[in-house]
Order: structure tokens, then sequence, then C-alpha cells
């Protein structure tokens, strides 16, 4: 099929902005609904601890209150928070909505006050006395794997959860063949997502009709409804979880929390609404963080700089429970260890352990950031130990162009790649001789000055559904209405992405009419059909070719009876800018005029179905593989050891761009999130399991004027995956940017013999690594 | 939070009236950006919450041509940021108090009266951060952010104010109404150590108001503040010093006052830093002098040795940004 490229490919402007520019969109809190009451959830103080007691007597007494609920009110009536990996071996501890008999982390749920307004709850809520007998905290992940450490669920006998093996190849030969074998251990700091709007839930239940609305800040809006539907008892059918505005999610809104189920329960209790806001506070607490591995890496070496096998042994903390995607997160880790470099030989050990801490889960990048890390970090290591320079034995380990699609040792087929053309392309950008030049010459001046480099690639557009737990596919509706304006029905849930405005250009280049003329649905399960998500950057790779796909379908639709109409032969006819040509006389129809005629249905083909709509359910063959390269130039304060990113770098490959506008949005907010990792942040949980990072005092979340000015620029690979040649961006910025500060800013400290450093790279550590 | 009750007056006659007579009996408000969660998190349950911001004259920002200022209590940090070159210390001070929503909400006596961020005092463990028991937290604890400096009592928190030290390098006043009328302090004086968890960090009676904050000539003054942050974004600085210096005709300092932030429990006046400027040209060498002079008393608890570094640092680099 062939259109004009009036829009796709275009720096179109995001038609979400304006309303929330102007703070005019609805987010699940600007929902009112009348009668509403209003939930605070109680969360334990403690780490581990027995609850002997809870008395909610001073609680109830509060005016306002209408009911307080506790452990023992919900058992054996809500089901269990769920987790969707399916593995023989996984141990599952059960996830009750509000704690049982024991709390196991810092902000498990313990009980819901509900009351007239928030303020009310919040008061009762202080009152509710729980006698709480405190246990043995397991806080620390390597800790938690010994044999003598204290056991959490003690129904498994041990913390271990789960060991995952992956990798292929003769690792013991790769080893037994090297000439050098370079060892690191590296720490993943365990991060908060942090999105603005936290979660939230409001929940609305019908006796007479048995219908239960929930509106959720998700990015899973159907698979929130299966599983709550599955906690509740309720027919999936008879629940519709609707997604307003969503305030950023990065991974920690794909999920299902106790919140969604317990507020259905409590609607279905009281007969009224209840809405529950989470605070930022219980937002550090009982919302999902990422990363969290500590673990050695080794790389076998040939002194040429060929690379001949990587080991990885790594503990995952994944916290006390398993929430839906928790002990899946590192097993991504394995996939990508073989970077975007040929390594014959893989092999990595897993070893997932239980602490008394909030669940790991999905974050921006969801253990592929580990990967790549922990790659590029070693790629700086073992340039180091041969003396080359970081750039050339990158170079030299690149599987080739002709190469793809290319099997690595991970087991995974890399779908298209020129890693090549954009590391050249960045090193032109950054004029990498020059700036060595210039790192010479700020060292013999006694500056401290680096350059980082790293050659990512990830993997994306999750996914063909026999890799994921809950179908990988996703669907699209394409309804041509009698006016000729368009509805796009899309399963997946953009919250940020701007599929809104990509969709609309891609159907208004495919249909030849007006974008504006298309209005993009999505996030209300009562309307649109089924569907898989927004997250693994898979909404415009998967979410948008079903869209492609639908609309090609709704096209060939259009042309049976506009060959109908116009009395021609359907395959002399053709489809250009909007209308059908070809037909005797010149006559023509514009895809409206056609939808006007398939609605009033006067005179239609035989067999044709009236109306003009179209739906596809897409599944990839594959998962794509962006890739690209990232350079970071820095400079530390050499008495305080602050330091300045004076240059930063990104040359990104995510296939064909849409609206390249969108793409370096998300590239800029995904370098920020990346940086922060590299720079800033860092949830830290003491000895005793107490949260010290629980608000944005302590945990530090960068503000705008601390990021560089970015010097964008892509290379173009489209992937054979799907039929936009799109591979997806949301992760890159995140995956690309922390080795790259992190190699620039352990290559400023090189004169100091530093080899390594762990994240984040605070001021006081390097500075301390400059005068010890 | 606890119930209490909410007035609001609009003298400062009435307001005075409305304060209790002892600590914890009422609190006042102005920009509430730190009372709110003191009172979320139980940390102060008074009776009485008292409104200053009904108070009008408190609002205003005078700044004749003689060079001082005038800056009421109530006058937000924002309008302290934009006072301009000849206050460039208490401008920069202000400057990096976190974020402009903060900037514009809080107030200037809001800035000098604020509780210490000490996270014993914010977990409840109170002013001097004791158990139950009555052990002392911070000397084992988790103290890289407490005292450096004026630390050898109980009390190791660090003064929170980003504006004091900018106020004392520049010789401010402080004006104070209480119930026997108007009184005035020298700013370097309105900060106290306390020596029990019932007192409080600054001169106050509790039922008495900082009305104005009065800045004399700075015609002639040259002033910088630098502060030296974790480039943690939410945060207050790890150390700041504030500067104000004034030259003789051939550029030799004539009078200096050096005030650190953020490294004792009050703004610590660096009398002997200050003093080994006078009679000199600013240079590097003479700078990093005062700088070390600034810290040659600092004792490190168990794990902020770096601050001392800080402090020094910021010393310096205040000198050399007031004559740049």
């Amino acid at each position: 099929m062939s259109f004009l490229a009036k829009y796709i490919g275009q720096k179109v402007k995001r038609t979400e902005d304006p309303r929330l520019i102007q703070g005019i969109g609805h987010y699940v809190d600007d929902i009112k609904l009348a009668d509403t009451l209003h939930v605070v959830i109680l969360r334990s103080p403690y780490a581990h601890a027995r609850i002997n007691a809870i008395n909610t007597d001073a609680a109830k007494r509060v005016p306002g209150v209408v009911a307080v609920y506790t452990g023992a009110d919900v058992a054996g009536k809500v089901g269990n928070v769920p987790c969707a990996m399916a593995h023989p071996e996984l141990k599952v501890p059960a996830f009750g909505v509000l704690a049982q008999t024991k709390v196991f982390f810092v902000g498990h749920p313990v009980a819901a006050v509900v009351a007239q307004n928030k303020y009310q709850a919040r008061d009762a809520a202080d009152l509710i006395d729980v006698d709480y007998e405190p246990l043995d905290v397991v806080s620390d992940g390597e800790k938690a794997a010994q044999p003598d450490s204290p056991v959490i669920h003690e129904e498994f006998g041990t913390n271990i959860a789960l060991v995952h093996n992956a990798g292929v190849g003769d690792i013991d030969a790769a080893f037994a063949q090297a000439d050098k074998i370079v060892t690191q251990r590296l720490v993943h700091q365990r991060l908060a997502p942090i999105s603005i709007e936290p979660r939230g839930v409001l929940a609305q239940y019908f006796p007479g009709e048995h219908q239960l609305n929930l509106w959720s800040s998700t990015q899973i809006p159907h698979l929130m409804r299966t599983q709550v539907s599955l906690m509740l008892g309720m027919p999936e059918n008879r629940v519709r979880v609707v997604t307003p505005e969503v305030g950023g999610g990065f991974g920690c809104k794909l999920n299902v929390y106790a919140e969604e189920a317990l507020l259905g329960w409590i609607a279905m209790q009281l007969h009224k609404p209840v809405k529950w806001i989470e605070g930022r506070r219980e937002n550090f607490q009982a919302t999902i963080h990422g990363r969290g591995q500590t673990g050695t890496v080794q790389v076998a070496v040939k002194n040429d700089g060929t690379l001949l096998g990587l080991k990885y042994d790594v503990i995952a903390d994944i916290g006390a429970y398993h929430q839906l995607l928790t002990p899946a997160i590192p097993t991504l880790t394995g996939l990508m260890l073989s970077g975007c470099y040929k390594i014959p030989a893989i092999s990595m050990k897993c070893t997932e352990v239980f602490t008394n801490k909030m669940s790991t889960d999905a974050y921006r990048g969801a253990g592929r950031p580990e990967a790549t890390y922990l790659v590029e970090r070693l790629m700086d290591c073992v340039a180091r130990e041969l003396n080359m320079d970081p750039v050339e034995l990158r170079r030299k380990n690149f599987p080739q162009p002709d190469e793809f699609p290319f099997t690595t040792a991970c087991g995974v087929i890399y779908d298209s790649g020129d890693y090549e053309k954009a590391l050249s392309k960045a090193l032109t950008i950054a004029d990498y001789q020059k700036l060595r030049d210039e790192q010479k010459a700020a060292r013999a001046a006694g500056r401290v000055m680096g350059i980082g480099v790293s050659t990512y690639v990830e993997i994306c557009a999750m996914g063909p559904s026999a890799a994921m737990p809950a179908g990988g596919w996703e669907s699209a509706t394409i309804r041509v209405e009698p006016t000729g304006k368009v509805t796009v029905l899309t399963g997946v849930s953009p919250h940020g992405q701007g599929e809104e405005t990509a969709f609309a250009q891609i159907v208004g280049d495919m249909l030849g009419i007006d974008m504006n003329d298309v209005l993009v649905v999505h996030g209300d399960t009562a309307v649109v059909q089924y569907g898989i998500g927004t997250f693994g950057s898979r909404g415009l790779a998967v979410g948008g070719a079903a869209l492609v796909c639908a609309t090609e379908k709704v096209v060939k639709k259009a042309k049976k009876l506009a060959a109908h109409l116009l009395g021609a032969d359907e395959a002399s006819l053709t489809f250009e800018d909007g209308k059908f040509v070809g037909a005797p006389d010149d006559k023509s129809l514009t895809i409206q005029e056609v939808a006007l005629a398939a609605h009033t249905a006067a005179s239609l083909p035989e067999d044709f179905e009236p109306g003009l709509t179209a739906t596809h359910f897409f599944e990839p063959k594959n998962f794509t593989f962006p890739s690209g390269t990232h350079i970071c130039v820095v400079e530390i304060d050499r008495e305080t050891g602050e330091l300045e990113i004076k240059r930063y770098i990104a040359v990104d490959d995510c296939g064909n761009q849409i609206n390249p506008l969108i793409v370096a949005g998300q590239v800029h907010g995904g370098i920020a999130q990346g940086l922060a990792q590299a720079l800033f942040e860092e949830v830290v949980y003491d000895e005793n399991g107490q949260l010290l990072t629980g608000e944005l005092m302590d945990y530090a979340v960068p503000k705008a004027h601390q990021l560089p000015r970015y010097e964008l620029d892509h290379t173009v690979t489209p992937t054979p995956v799907n039929p936009l040649g799109a591979k997806g961006v949301g992760e890159a910025g995140t995956i690309g940017s922390t080795p790259a500060v992190a190699n620039a800013v352990i290559d400023a400290l090189a004169p100091f013999g530093v080899k390594h450093v762990d994240l984040p790279l605070r001021p006081e550590k390097l500075w301390r690594m400059m005068h010890n | 939070m606890h119930k209490f009750e909410y007035a609001s007056p609009t003298t400062k006659e009435q307001a005075v009236a409305l304060l209790g007579k002892s600590w914890g009996e009422t609190e006042a408000l102005a920009g509430g950006t730190d009372l709110l969660s003191l009172l979320k998190d139980y940390l102060v349950t008074p009776k009485r919450v008292v409104n200053l911001k009904g108070i009008k004259e408190l609002s205003s920002v005078l700044t004749p041509r003689d060079g001082s200022a005038r800056i009421g209590a109530l006058a937000s940090i924002e309008a302290v940021r934009d006072l301009g070159r000849g206050f460039a210390a208490l401008s920069q001070a202000a400057a990096g108090i976190t974020s402009p929503q903060i900037r514009n909400m809080g107030t200037v006596g809001g800035d000098l009266c604020q509780r210490p961020r000490c996270w014993y005092f914010r977990s409840g463990f109170g002013l001097l951060a004791k158990d139950e028991s009555g052990n002392a937290l911070v000397p084992n604890g988790d103290n890289r952010y407490h005292a450096i400096l004026g630390n050898d009592g109980e009390a190791k928190f660090v003064n929170p104010s980003s504006l004091a030290p900018a106020f004392i390098a520049l010789n401010a006043k402080i004006k104070i109404f209480g119930p026997a009328g108007e009184r005035e302090v020298e700013a370097a004086k309105f900060f106290v150590t306390p020596k029990s968890a019932s007192e409080r960090e600054y001169a106050l009676q509790p039922n008495e108001i900082v009305t104005m904050i009065h800045v004399p000539s700075t015609l002639g003054v040259r002033s910088a503040t630098y502060e030296v942050r974790q480039r943690e974004v939410l945060d207050w600085p790890l150390a700041a010093a504030s500067v104000a210096l004034t030259l003789d005709a051939s550029k030799k300092v004539k009078t200096a006052r050096i005030v650190l932030g953020h490294v004792a429990p009050v703004p610590w006046v660096a009398e002997e830093a200050a003093q080994s400027l006078i009679g000199k040209t600013i240079s590097e060498d003479a700078a990093a002098e005062a700088g070390r002079l600034a810290v040659a008393n600092a004792h490190a608890l168990s794990r902020n040795a770096y601050k001392i570094q800080l402090a020094s640092v910021a010393v310096k680099r205040a000198i050399l940004q007031a004559v740049s």
C-alpha cells in the first residue's frame, strides 16, 4: 500500500500536550463522584514483625470514619497479589492485600481506614493500635542468601526464591583459552521510579447491575481487569478498568498492587465510591523499586581484544514478595549479556533472594540497564587492562551489518543493527580525538576530566507471546465513522509516550486524511478490545503495527465498496491521498464518501457487511533490538568532588521514526533517568530494614538545571519484525546513559589509580577517591 | 495531626496576645513550608496555630537610597532573591533555596525560625537526638550532615537557615515584637545553642514574633554567598559561607565578616578567618588561608569529615566571588 508521507517522519507537536500543559487533563484524583469515601492505608513501620493484636476501636470512633478493615476482614475474601511468572522452582509467598499474622517490609499494608474525607481517615489511621513483636530483619541481599541468615518466609526454609541460569556456549573452554581474565564486582543500586503522579484508585460498585468500575493510574488496564476480577471472584466482564491520564509510569504502574482489589472490595462492602491516592512517602515504601543486583562479572579476552566469554554471578535482592513481574526482571538481564558484541560463550547464575524490603520489579529498562551497565563497564575495564582505547575494543567485537539476524550466546536473535555507524557518528559529533587531546592538556594542568563511551543494544517491543507471561501481541480497531471521522481503539495504554499523536499521524497518512480527524481512544476496558498495555518500548512497535494492519484491512474493505459504487473493477482502483481513483470516466470517491455509503448501506456489494471498521491483533515474530552510542564528557572539582557534565552526545537507532520530536523527548527523559542513576539516586534501607530515603528530601531526583544540554542524533536501521520498521525508544536513553556517565567519571579518576566506583557517583565518594 | 485552634489575627498586637507563654502551646504560621510537615509528623502538637499572614505590614521590602534594606518578616524568599547587586550575599543565599515553589511560599522570618533538618529530630528523637534511655544518637549514628563546629555540647544539629549567615555577615539587626513591645537584636545573637530539648534554637520568647530584618547600608560592601551541596535537589547545603568585605582605595581589605552556614548549631562567625584578611589584597592564597582558619577548630564526627573540607572551600570561594 502506498501513501504520501505527510505526517509520518515529521516533528508533529503532541496533541496530548495542550490539555496537560494547561492542567485540564484528568488524572484519577480529578475524577469526582458524588458521596465518595476516602481510604488511608495504615502501613507497617517495621521491616519484619509479628502482629499480636490490632485494636481499631479508637479509630472507628473518629467522626467521619465509616469503616476500618484489617487482615482478618479480607482473609479468604480477597485473593493474593498476583505474580505472573510461572516457574516450577519459583517460591511464591502468599501476598495478601492486608497483612495477616506478620509484616515483611516497611510499608506493608496493615489496615484500611475509610472516612468521609482523607484527613479524617489519616487521623484515624494514627489511632490504630497495632501490637508488633519485632523479628530478625534481613536487609542485605547477599547475607540473605547465606545459610545462616534468618529466614523471612518460614514455609520455604530459605530466602532463595529462584536460581536462574542462562547463557550458552562452552564457558570453561572460553576461559581456558583466555590470555586475560578481567573480574569486577558491581552493584546496581535500588532505584525508586518516582512518577510525578503517585498511584491512585477510585472504585465504584453498582449492586443492582453487579458491576465494578475501577479508575486506576496504570499502564495495563486489561491485565488489571483480569487480575482484579480473579482476586475478587467477580466475572471479568463485570469489572471495568478505566485509565485516565497517567502522570508517569516508568514500569512502576505495570503492575497489580494490593490497593486495586482492596478498593474494589471496599466499594462492594459499602456500596459507595471509594478513593485512595498514594502519598509520596507511601510511594517510596509501597510502590515497586527497580534494579537491586549485586554481582561479579568475569570476562575472558585475548590480548588482541577479542572477547571469548563472559560470566555473571549475581544476587538479585527482590524484596519481601513478588509483585507482577518481580522474579522475571533479572532474567531479562540474562538475555542481554552479550551487549553489542560477539561473545561466543556466556553464563549467568542469578540467585533471587527475599529481603525485608519492598519488591523490585520493572523500572524503565527493567533488567536491561543492568546488563548494559555491566557489559559496558567491563569493556572499559578490559580496555584498561589491555591498554587499548575503549572505542577500539568495542569496534573490534561488533557483529557486522551483514551478520544480522545475529544470534547471541544468550539465545536471542538480534533483528538488525549497524553499531559502527552510530559509533562513528557519535565520535564525529564529539570530535573524540580532540577530546582525548584536551584531556591530556587538562590533566597536565591538574584538572580532572574524563570521557566515557557506551555502545548499547536493548531488547524491546515486548514481545513475541511465547516469551511473555500473558501474551505479547497487541490489538487495534479502526472505525471510520459515517461522517468520515476516524476512531482508533488501541490496546496499548499510553501514559506520556505520545501515541495519541503518533497513531493519528499513521492513520492520517494511510487514509490520506487530516490527522486531526483521528481520535485515539485507549485505557477503558469497556470501550477498547482486550490489549496488553504499554511497557517494554512496545507501544508503537507492537501497538502501532496492529494499527497499520487494521488500517490496511479497512482500506481493503473500503476499496471493495468503492469499486461497487464506481462501477469499476476492484483491481483497477488505487487508493491515493484519501481517494479511490482509476475508475472509468475519472470518477473517484474519497474515503469519507465511502464511509458514509458503508453506513447508509443503500447499495452494497453482495456479502458486504455494513459499516467500515476493522480490528487486528498483531503478533510480533521477534523482539526488536534498538541500539546506539552515548558519549559523556565530565569534569570533577578537585576540591569538592562535585561533577559537571560538560558534554553529552547520544546517537540512537530506534529504526524508523514516526515522530522525531517524540523520539527526542523519550531520549531526553531516558537519559535524565539513566544519568540520575549514575549520579544521584539510591534507595537505602538500613540494617533494620528502615527506609532511609523515604522522601524527596533524601532521595535525589535531578532538577532540569542539573542536566546537560543533549547533543542528539540518530541512525536508522529498520527492523524487519513489524510493518513500521520501528524498534521502540522508550527505554533507550535510560539504558545507554548510565554506563556512559560512569565510564566518564572513572576515566577522569584514572590518574588516581581508580578502576571502578559503584553508583551513585556522589561528590563525597569522588573526593575521597582523589584524596586517599 | 492533632486538632488545634486556628487564629488569623490582622495586627501584631493581636498575634502576640494569641501566642502562648511557653513553647509547644502555640505555633506561629507564616509560609507553612516547615510547620505543616512538623504538624503532620507530630513533632509539634500545638493547641493553637496563629497565622501571621494576615498582618499586612510585615510583608514589605524597603530599599532606600542609602543602600540599606528593611525586609518584613513575611516577605517571600523570592523577594530577597530579587534584591540585587548590593545585597549579593543575601540574594545568592536566597537563590540557593531549593525550588521556586518554596521560595515563593517561604518567608524570610520563616527561614530564620525553621527547625533543624537533623533526621533524628525529624524522626521524633528531639533536638538533642536521644533515645528513650537518654543515649545520644548522633555520635555513633548517621551524622554525615551534622555539625563540625560548635559540636562539643549535646546539640549536634546544624542551623538550617540559608539567609542567616548572609544577614550576619551584613551586620543585620532583627526586630522582634512581643507583649512588652518592640526590641532589636543583632542577627548574630538571634541564634542560640539549646541546652535542653525543650528550648528553641533562637532568642525569641514563645509569645514573640520576628517583624523585620534591618540590613544597614551596603554601599561599598562586597558580599557573596557560596554553597556546596551534594547536588541533591530538595536538600539543604552541606556547607555554605557568606562573606562581606569593604576595601580601601588600594584594594586592601578594610573590614571583613565571614559566616558559615550548615556547619554548627548556630550560624558560625569565623572571626579569626575574617581578621586574617584585614590589610591584604584578596588573592587565591589569602582566600584559601581564610578558608583554612575558618575550620581550624572544626571537629569531625565519625562520618562528616568531608564537611570540613567543603566549609573551607566555601569560605575561599565566597571571598573570591565577593571581589570578582
